[in-house]
């Protein structure tokens, strides 16, 4: 038996990574990872209020303000904008115009999120260069 | 000087190259010093990448030819490639905790295929030391070498595929929106790890022909008959204590 000791990790770490993952994926009912403001608002009717999911888009400039236990922002696609009332701190480098995912449900015309990470997307640009606004990829 | 010793000075020498280019490059704007993270990282995951491509080959090689050069080419190359991934994996979550908010994430494909990709190849060496036979343990192994390649496209690919949490494809593509100087600093680290690859390839190839010998010397001495070095047992000496 000694010999089939060593597959106990790796079969342990297989195992795990798969049930995590099909958890995750079964949790959201959905096989995406996050739906995007124009998404959200398509499907409204499948999320009733409370119904969790992610929520990705871009945070829109001048609509980020702390609130007492959290922030407030607008997420945005381009073609529609949600409101997201975030309850928690937020990550270290959230601002204004990076890719936002949120994850929580509607609460009638607002997303109230528990969790939120920066999306940050493939562009790496020195500070000099301008004009390279950070977008969430709505495609795919 | 032999071969390994000037592959490692050459690689040690290619990443002080590395790191100085990774110093110099200016930082992400967004990012800040975390930039310099991805020069561990990518590099990594490239020779995580290239060392299964490698055993991938290797392993087609044993079955067509059946020489045991083929066998520690691919053996070698896992055992390089596993290092990799784990740093890949560390080094990610080292740089997702400050700039995503999270260091892992259940839901993003490119963190739970690779994740798989770390301990299926694990798995291939515990296959490895599950089967006696040299043979029969090539032949199994590069089976499994080749069917496990799989996740390394599926893997590299995941970010365009699905919607994920990690970053699409920066450098493979025509408008690559990476600035020029940490694109610099980004090759020059991909470079000097794959002279790392190999120079870890040179070290391992020749320990696993090392292991092979001292493996068939064991078996010829198992398989001669004891002769001499069986005697009487000494029943005097036991009577004594």
């Amino acid at each position: 038996m000694t010999r089939y000791r060593w597959f106990v990790l790796p079969a342990i770490g297989a195992i795990v990574v798969i049930i995590g993952w099909m958890v995750f994926l079964s949790l959201g009912e959905n096989l995406v990872y996050y739906l995007t403001p124009n998404e959200a608002v398509e499907q409204r009717a499948q999320f009733p209020d409370g119904e969790r999911f992610r929520l990705g888009g871009q945070v829109e400039a001048g609509t980020l303000v702390a609130t007492a236990d959290g922030v407030e922002f607008t997420v945005s696609d381009g073609a529609h904008e949600v409101h997201v009332v975030h309850e928690g701190a937020p990550p270290e480098l959230f601002r204004e115009g990076v890719g936002a995912i949120v994850e929580g449900a509607w609460d009638g015309d607002v997303f109230r999120s528990d969790q939120l990470v920066v999306k940050h997307d493939e562009q790496y640009q020195a500070p000099e260069d301008e004009g390279h606004p950070y977008e969430v990829p709505t495609d795919a | 000087m032999n071969r390994h010793r000037i592959l490692g000075l050459t690689a040690l020498a290619a990443v002080l190259v590395g790191f100085y280019f990774g110093g110099q490059a200016p930082l992400d704007q967004l990012q800040g010093e975390y930039t310099r993270i991805m020069y561990v990282h990518v590099p990594s995951a490239w020779l995580a990448y290239l060392s299964f491509l490698v055993t991938f080959g290797a392993s087609i090689l044993w079955l067509a030819r059946r020489k045991p050069v083929y066998d520690r080419i691919a053996e070698s190359s896992v055992s390089v490639g596993v290092f990799f991934t784990a740093l890949a994996l560390m080094t990610g979550m080292i740089w997702g905790y400050p700039v995503w908010g999270t260091f892992w994430d259940w839901g993003d494909a490119r963190m739970m295929t690779t994740a798989l990709m770390f301990f299926v190849y694990l798995g291939y060496l515990a296959l490895r030391r599950s089967i006696p036979d040299p043979a029969m343990r090539a032949t199994r192994s590069a089976v499994l070498g080749i069917v496990a390649f799989f996740l390394v496209p599926l893997s590299y690919v995941s970010v365009i595929i699905v919607r994920t949490l990690h970053q699409g494809i920066t450098v493979v593509r025509p408008d690559s929106p990476i600035d020029g100087e940490i694109l610099l600093a980004l090759l020059s680290n991909v470079g000097a790890f794959t002279v790392v690859y190999l120079a870890f390839m040179s070290v391992k190839t020749a320990i696993a022909r090392g292991e092979e010998e001292l493996e068939e010397q064991s078996a010829a001495a198992d398989a001669t008959p004891a002769g001499a070095a069986i005697t009487a047992p000494n029943l005097e000496k036991v009577r004594d204590v």
